[in-house]
C-alpha cells in the first residue's frame, strides 16, 4: 500500500484530487449563488445573509481557509498538469487535430487552464471589492448593525465596467464547468458509457444554469439602474 | 477500374534522437485507391531510392492491424482519419486526388525518435514489466475449468486485452499520457479471479511506472479512445483509478 | 550422416513420460551458471524464454521488432487445439494425435506428434491461469469450436485474436522475468549467425537494428524460435519481418534443413489488387461454411457477378467434390482455385480471384443472422477491398500461409548441432506435409512451455557449468566478420534495382513454380531462374543508407539474400519428392480426377538437407530420416 502522500502525488491521485477539489468548488458555487440571489428577496435578506456569514466568527475563517485551500490546490494541480505537457511532449506536432467521435476535446476542455486562471484573477478582485470594500453600516430591523453590502453591490453593478467585467468572467464559467463537471466524475472513476453521456448532458445543464444565475445579477442591476422591481426596497 | 491519384506528401525526417528534424515533401502521382497507407509509403520509398535519395523509415510488421508496430500520425491524427483502424489498414480510397498529407511520428518524451517516423516505445514494455502479468510459473496452473469466470466479465476483459500496444493513445493525447494503455492492461487482468491476488500491487506499480517513464497526466480528453485502433474505452482508465484507490485502503 | 530421431522406445502413450523420467536434471544452484540464448519471442520463443528463466537459467532473449509482443504469432486468428474433451464429443489425446498425423499426410514423426497432443491440455491450463480471455459459455466454463480437419470441437479461441491473446500471455510472463533479472531482453536485434565452437553451438552474432552495431553473445545453448519462411514468396500472410535468416545462417553453419518444399497455402485470402501489394490478408476459413465458391463458366465474362444467372456459374468445388463441397481441406480448395484461374475463368481486375458468394445464405437466413456470424470479417473485407460483401460476392484467392519445413530437429528439438535447438514454425517437427488449423499455436506453446525447458536441461546437464570461451574466441571473431562482410558487400553493390523489386520478382518465380502445384519442368526452370536472378541481385541491387544506423532496407537486403538460396533448395526438395503429399502436389503424381497420389514405399522420409556451399548454384546433400509408423495405419486421403 502506497503512503497517502505518494498516492495523492501519483498520476491517478492528482487527477482524483482535481476532481474532488473541482466538485468542492462547484458546491461552493452553488452555495454562493443561492446566497447571492437573496438580493432579490425581502429588503433585508441580503444583508442578513452576509451578516450571518460574518457572525460565524472563527468558523468563517475555517471555512474560508478551507475554500482557499481548495482553490489553491485545484489551481496548483490544474496548472501543473497543464505545465507537465511540455515536459511530456517537448516537441509538438506541426499539425494536430482531434479525431472526434468519443473524444472530449473541445474549446471548453482545451481552455480549462485559461478559464481557470481568469477566474482566479477575478476572484482576487472580487474579494478585494466586496470583502474588503468600504460600506456604510445599516441598522437591521432586529436592531443590529450590519455592513450594507447590498448597497455596495448595487453601486458597483451600476458601473458598466464592473457589470460587464463580471458578466464576461462569469460567462467563462460555462466553459470551465461544461467540461469540468463531466471531467470531475470521470476522474472519480465514473465508468459506464450511459452514465458518462448523462453526466455530460448534466454538465451542460449545470454550466448554463449556474452561469445564467451568476450573470443575471450584474446585468439586471445594471440595466435597471439598480431600481428594478425584483430588488425590493 | 481505379485511376491513379496525385498525393502531396510532407513527412518528417530526423536522423536520430538528439538531432533536429525537418519535413520533406514529395508528390506521388501513382497512388491507387486500393493501396494501404503503408503501401503508398512503400511506393514513395521505391521512387526515392531510384532517385538515389534516402527512403523514409517507418515501423510496421503485420500490416493487419494487430501487431501494433505502425503508429503514424497522419494529418495530426494518430493512425489517420478512420476510427478503429490502424494506419496499416487505412486505405487510400479514404483520400482524394490532390490531397495533401502530413506525416509525423508520435511525439512524446517517453517515445524518443530513433529515426524519421520510428520511435522507441520500450517504455510500454517497462510498464508491463513492473506488474502487467499474473505471476504464475509454467506448470503451476490448475485445471483450466476449475475456476469458472462469468462470461460477461471475461468478454469485458477481452475488450481491454485487445490493446495492441501501438501507442496511438500517447501520440494523440494532448498531455502524452499513457493512461489508456496502462488502464487497459489493469482492467484486463483485474477482471479475472486469477488476477485478483496481485490486483493492488499491480495497479500501484504500473501507475507509478507511467510517471517514471515521463508520460503526462490524464486530463480526461478521451482523445485516446477516439484514436485507439481497437476502440478501447476510457472506462479502462476508470478501472485503473478504482484499483489504485482500492489499493490505498486495502 | 545418420539421422537419429532419438525418439524413446516403448508404447506411444509412455514415450514422453518415460523420457521425462530418464532425462538428466540440472541442480537448482547450477542453473544460474548456465546461459541460454533464445532468438525469437513468438509463442515458441516467448514461452521458452519465460519458462527457462523461471527455472533459474540466465536467458538472453532477442527479437527483431521493438517489443517481444509484436512477434508474428500475434496475428494468428482462429484458435488453438487441445483434446480437453470438454464438449464430451468423443475427443481424446489419441484422436488429436491421429488427426494431426493424418492431416500431415503421414509425413511426420509419431512420437513428436503424440507428445504434442499430450502436452496440449496443459497449455490451456497455463494460458487460463495467465488471464488469457478465452471464449466462455454462459456457465463460465471454456467454450470450444470446430475447425478444419477434425470431427470434434476442440479449438479454444479468443474471438478472432487467439494468437494475440496467447502471445500476450507469454510476453507478460517474459516481462515478469525481465523484471526479476532472469531474462536479459534485447528487442530490435537481429541474429546474423550462430557461433560454433568444438562442434557445439556456443553463441550468436546479432546486429543492433538501431545503432547497426554487430555484437557477440556467448551461451551454453542457443534456441532458434524464429518463425517460418513464407515470405520467400514475397506475398504471404506473414508479417513483413518474418524471414528465414536465423534458420538459414544456422543451416549454412551445418544445421540440416528439413522438408523445405512443404508450404501451406490458405484458400481464403483477399486477392492481390496491384503491383504495390505488400502482403496478403487472411479471411477466416469459417467463411466457407456458408459462402459458395464459384467462377463464371464463360471465359472473360465481365458482367457484374450479380447479373450472372445460376446456370452460367461454375460452382466448381460443389461439382467436383459433392460430399465435402465448399468444405474440402485447405490444399484441395487452394489447388482448385488455381486451376480455374489458370483456365482463364478467374475474376477481378487481375483474373486471379474467385467468388465467395453469400447471396444464398443471406436469402435463407437473413442479413442479420449473417452479420452476427461474420460481421467483423465482412467489415474487414470491405475496408480492404472496398466492396460490400452483403451486396456482391467477395473475391478470394489462395495465399502462402505457413511453412511446415524448417530446421531438422530430433525428439528433444535439438538440431544436428549439439546445443542448437529449434522450435515453433522454425523447425520441421510436427506437421508433416500439411498443418491442420489451430495446431501451430499448440506446437509453439507446447514446445516452449513444456518440452524445451526439460530437454535443454537434459543437454546442459552434460555441459560443464561455467564453461566460457570468451567472445574473443576466433569462432566469434570469424562469425562477426562474416556478417560484417555480407553487410558491406550488400551496401557496395550500388546497383539499379531495389530490394523490393528483386524480392517481388523472386516471389513470383517461387509462387508460379513452387506454389500450389509443381511439376518437374517448372521446378527445373525455376532453379535456373532463381540462380540467374540471384546472380543479378549480387551485382545489381541497390541498398540505400548506412550500416551504422537504423536501416530497414539493409535488414531486408540480408533477408532477401537468404531467401534467394532457400528458394533454390525448396525447388530442389520439391523436385526430389516424386509424389504428392499434403500441400506438396506434383502434377505428375495425381489421379485422373486430380487427386494426390502419395508414394509411401519410396518417400516415407524426412528430407534433411546439408549445406555444402553456393557457387552459382546451391550445393546441398540430401539425408533421409525414415518415418516409421508403428501405431497408425497409412491411408490415402479422399474428399470426394
Ligand atoms: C494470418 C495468420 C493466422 C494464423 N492463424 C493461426 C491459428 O489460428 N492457429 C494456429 O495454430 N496457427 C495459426 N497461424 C500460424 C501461427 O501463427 C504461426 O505458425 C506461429 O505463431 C509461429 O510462432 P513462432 O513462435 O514459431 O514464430 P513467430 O511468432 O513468427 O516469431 C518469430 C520470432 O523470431 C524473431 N526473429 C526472426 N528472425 C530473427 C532473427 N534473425 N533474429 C532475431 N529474431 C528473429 C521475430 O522477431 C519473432 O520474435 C497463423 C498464421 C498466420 C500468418
Ligand atoms: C469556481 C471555481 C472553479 C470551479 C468550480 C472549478 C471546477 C473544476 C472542475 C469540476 C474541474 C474538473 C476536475 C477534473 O477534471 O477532475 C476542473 C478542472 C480544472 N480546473 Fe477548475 N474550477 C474552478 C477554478 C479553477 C481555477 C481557479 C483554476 C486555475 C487555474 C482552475 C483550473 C482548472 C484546470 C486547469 C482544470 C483541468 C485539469 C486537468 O487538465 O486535468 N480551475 N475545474
Ligand atoms: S503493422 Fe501491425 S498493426 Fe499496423
Amino acid at each position: 500500500m502506497p503512503s497517502f502522500i505518494k498516492a495523492i502525488n501519483s498520476q491517478v491521485g492528482r487527477k482524483i484530487m482535481t476532481g474532488i477539489t473541482g466538485i468542492g468548488l462547484m458546491l461552493f458555487l452553488i452555495g454562493h449563488i443561492v446566497g447571492n440571489l437573496t438580493i432579490f428577496g425581502a429588503p433585508e435578506a441580503f444583508n442578513i445573509y452576509t451578516k450571518t456569514l460574518e457572525d460565524l466568527g472563527p468558523l468563517l475563517y475555517v471555512i474560508e481557509a478551507g475554500l482557499a485551500f481548495f482553490f489553491l490546490y485545484h489551481t496548483i494541480l490544474g496548472v501543473s498538469i497543464w505545465w507537465n505537457r511540455r515536459k511530456a511532449r517537448p516537441e509538438g506536432y506541426k499539425k494536430y487535430q482531434t479525431k472526434g467521435g468519443p473524444s472530449h476535446q473541445s474549446l471548453a476542455s482545451k481552455s480549462m487552464v485559461y478559464t481557470g486562471i481568469i477566474i482566479l484573477v477575478f476572484l482576487v478582485i472580487h474579494i478585494w471589492t466586496f470583502k474588503f470594500g468600504d460600506t456604510e453600516m445599516v441598522k437591521l430591523a432586529s436592531g443590529e448593525m450590519a455592513r450594507d453590502l447590498r448597497a455596495l453591490v448595487i453601486e458597483k453593478f451600476t458601473d458598466p465596467l464592473y457589470a460587464f467585467g463580471y458578466t464576461f468572467v462569469l460567462s467563462l464559467l460555462i466553459l470551465h464547468l461544461s467540461h469540468g463537471f463531466w471531467s470531475a466524475f470521470t476522474s472519480l472513476s465514473m465508468k459506464s458509457k450511459e452514465a458518462s453521456k448523462k453526466v455530460q448532458m448534466g454538465a451542460y445543464g449545470f454550466a448554463i444554469v449556474i452561469m445564467l444565475m451568476f450573470i443575471f445579477i450584474p446585468l439586471y442591476i445594471y440595466f435597471t439602474g439598480g431600481e428594478g422591481s425584483l430588488i425590493s426596497y | 477500374m481505379s485511376k491513379d491519384m496525385t498525393i502531396h506528401l510532407k513527412y518528417w525526417k530526423q536522423a536520430g534522437p538528439d538531432v533536429p528534424g525537418h519535413f520533406e515533401e514529395y508528390t506521388l502521382d501513382t497512388v491507387n485507391e486500393h493501396m494501404s497507407f503503408l503501401e503508398m509509403l512503400d511506393v514513395l520509398n521505391e521512387e526515392l531510392q531510384l532517385q538515389g535519395k534516402e527512403p523514409v523509415e517507418f515501423d510496421y510488421d503485420c500490416r493487419e492491424g494487430i501487431c501494433g508496430s505502425c503508429n503514424l500520425v497522419i494529418n495530426g491524427q494518430a493512425h489517420g482519419p478512420k476510427a478503429e483502424v490502424a494506419c496499416c489498414q487505412l486505405h487510400m480510397r479514404n483520400y482524394k486526388d490532390g490531397d495533401k498529407i502530413t506525416i509525423e511520428p508520435p511525439r512524446a518524451a517517453a517515445f524518443p525518435i530513433i529515426k524519421d517516423l520510428v520511435v522507441d516505445r520500450s517504455a510500454f514494455d517497462r510498464i508491463i514489466e513492473v506488474g502487467g502479468y499474473v505471476s504464475v510459473k509454467t506448470g503451476s496452473a490448475q485445471e483450466a475449468n476449475a475456476l469458472p469466470v462469468e462470461k460477461e466479465k471475461s468478454d469485458e476483459a477481452f475488450e481491454y486485452a485487445a490493446c495492441i500496444g501501438c501507442g496511438a493513445c500517447v501520440a494523440a493525447c494532448p498531455n502524452a499520457s499513457a493512461s489508456l494503455f496502462t488502464g487497459a492492461k489493469l482492467a484486463h487482468l483485474n477482471k479475472f479471479p486469477q488476477g485478483e491476488v496481485e490486483r493492488s500491487n499491480r495497479a500501484v506499480a504500473m501507475v507509478d511506472q507511467m510517471k517514471e517513464e515521463g508520460f503526462g497526466d490524464c486530463s480526461n480528453f478521451a482523445e485516446c479512445e477516439a484514436v485507439c485502433p481497437k476502440g478501447i474505452s476510457i472506462s479502462a482508465i476508470a478501472e485503473m483509478r478504482r484499483d489504485y484507490m482500492k489499493a490505498l485502503v486495502s | 550422416m545418420k539421422l537419429d530421431s532419438k525418439a524413446p522406445e516403448g508404447p506411444l502413450e509412455e514415450k514422453w513420460r518415460k523420457h521425462k523420467k530418464e532425462m538428466k536434471l540440472v541442480a537448482p544452484n547450477n542453473k544460474r551458471k548456465y546461459e541460454v540464448i533464445v532468438v525469437g519471442t513468438g509463442l515458441a520463443g516467448g514461452a521458452a524464454a519465460a519458462s527457462m528463466a523461471e527455472l533459474g537459467y540466465n536467458v538472453k532473449s532477442f527479437c527483431i521488432q521493438d517489443s517481444a509482443r509484436r512477434a508474428h504469432s500475434i496475428a494468428a486468428q482462429g484458435g488453438i487445439n487441445a483434446a480437453k474433451n470438454y464438449p464430451n464429443d468423443g475427443d481424446s489425446i489419441w484422436r488429436l494425435f491421429y488427426d494431426t498425423i493424418k492431416g500431415g499426410d503421414y509425413r511426420s514423426r509419431e512420437s513428436n506428434v503424440y507428445r504434442l497432443a499430450e502436452v496440449a491440455n496443459e497449455i490451456i491450463d497455463q494460458a487460463v491461469a495467465q488471464g488469457v480471455p478465452f471464449a466462455r459459455e454462459y456457465g463460465g466454463l471454456l467454450a470450444n469450436r470446430s475447425f478444419g480437419g477434425a470431427q470434434v470441437s476442440r479449438t479454444f479461441y479468443a474471438r478472432g485474436q487467439t494468437g494475440q491473446q496467447l502471445l500476450l500471455g507469454a510476453y507478460q510472463a517474459m516481462m515478469r522475468q525481465v523484471n526479476e533479472g532472469g531474462i536479459e531482453y534485447h528487442p530490435r536485434h537481429e541474429m546474423l549467425d550462430v557461433v560454433i565452437i568444438d562442434g557445439q553451438a556456443r553463441g550468436i552474432i546479432t546486429r543492433d537494428l538501431v545503432s547497426g552495431e554487430l555484437k557477440r553473445w556467448e551461451a551454453d545453448a542457443v534456441v532458434l524460435a524464429t518463425g517460418g519462411y513464407g515470405n520467400v514468396f514475397y506475398l504471404s500472410t506473414n508479417a513483413k519481418n518474418s524471414n528465414v535468416t536465423a534458420a538459414w545462417r544456422a543451416h549454412k553453419k551445418g544445421a540440416l534443413f528439413a522438408n523445405p518444399c512443404y508450404v501451406q497455402v490458405h484458400p481464403t485470402c483477399i486477392p492481390v489488387s496491384g503491383d504495390y501489394q505488400s502482403k496478403l490478408t487472411l479471411m477466416s476459413e469459417s467463411l466457407r461454411n456458408d459462402g459458395r465458391v464459384w467462377v463464371p463458366r464463360k471465359k472473360g465474362d465481365d458482367r457484374h457477378p450479380n447479373d450472372i444467372p445460376d446456370e452460367e456459374r461454375f460452382y466448381y468445388l460443389e461439382e467436383k467434390y459433392p460430399s465435402f463441397g465448399n468444405l474440402v481441406p485447405r490444399d484441395v480448395a487452394s489447388r482448385n482455385a488455381k486451376i480455374v484461374c489458370d483456365e482463364g475463368l478467374g475474376v477481378g481486375p487481375t483474373g486471379l480471384s474467385v467468388y465467395l458468394d453469400f447471396r444464398d445464405v443471406i436469402k435463407r437466413d437473413g442479413k442479420e443472422t449473417v452479420a452476427a456470424k461474420y460481421g467483423n470479417l465482412f467489415d474487414m473485407y470491405e475496408n480492404i477491398a472496398g466492396e460490400n460483401p452483403y451486396e456482391q460476392p467477395m473475391r478470394i484467392y489462395p495465399a502462402v500461409h505457413y511453412t511446415m519445413g524448417g530446421l531438422w530437429v530430433d525428439y528433444n528439438l535439438m538440431t544436428n548441432i549439439p546445443g542448437l535447438f529449434a522450435t515453433g514454425e522454425a523447425n520441421f517437427s510436427d506437421h508433416g506435409a500439411n498443418r491442420l488449423g489451430a495446431s501451430a499455436l499448440m506446437q509453439g506453446l507446447s514446445d516452449g512451455y513444456f518440452v524445451l525447458p526439460a530437454t535443454i536441461g537434459n543437454y546442459l546437464a552434460d555441459v560443464k557449468p561455467g564453461t566460457r570461451y570468451g567472445t574473443d574466441h576466433n569462432a566469434f571473431i570469424e562469425a562477426e566478420k562474416g556478417a560484417q562482410d555480407q553487410i558491406d558487400k550488400l551496401l557496395n553493390v550500388n546497383g539499379k534495382r531495389t530490394i523490393v523489386d528483386f524480392h517481388r520478382t523472386l516471389g513470383k518465380i517461387v509462387w508460379d513454380n513452387i506454389g500450389i502445384a509443381r511439376n518437374k519442368e517448372d521446378l527445373e526452370k525455376a532453379i535456373k531462374e532463381i540462380q540467374e536472378l540471384r546472380e543479378e541481385f549480387w551485382t545489381n541491387v541497390y541498398v540505400p543508407g548506412e550500416k551504422n544506423n537504423y536501416n530497414k532496407y539493409l535488414e531486408f537486403a540480408g533477408r532477401v539474400a537468404d531467401f534467394f538460396e532457400l528458394a533454390e533448395l525448396m525447388a530442389r526438395d520439391a523436385l526430389e519428392r516424386e509424389e504428392s503429399c499434403g500441400c506438396h502436389l506434383r502434377e505428375e503424381y495425381q489421379s485422373e480426377e486430380g487427386e494426390a497420389i502419395r508414394n509411401d514405399e519410396d518417400f516415407s522420409y524426412v528430407a534433411a538437407w546439408e549445406f555444402k556451399g553456393v557457387n552459382g548454384q546451391l550445393q546441398e546433400e540430401l539425408h533421409k530420416e525414415n518415418l516409421e509408423f508403428e501405431f497408425v495405419e497409412l491411408k490415402q486421403r479422399s474428399y470426394k
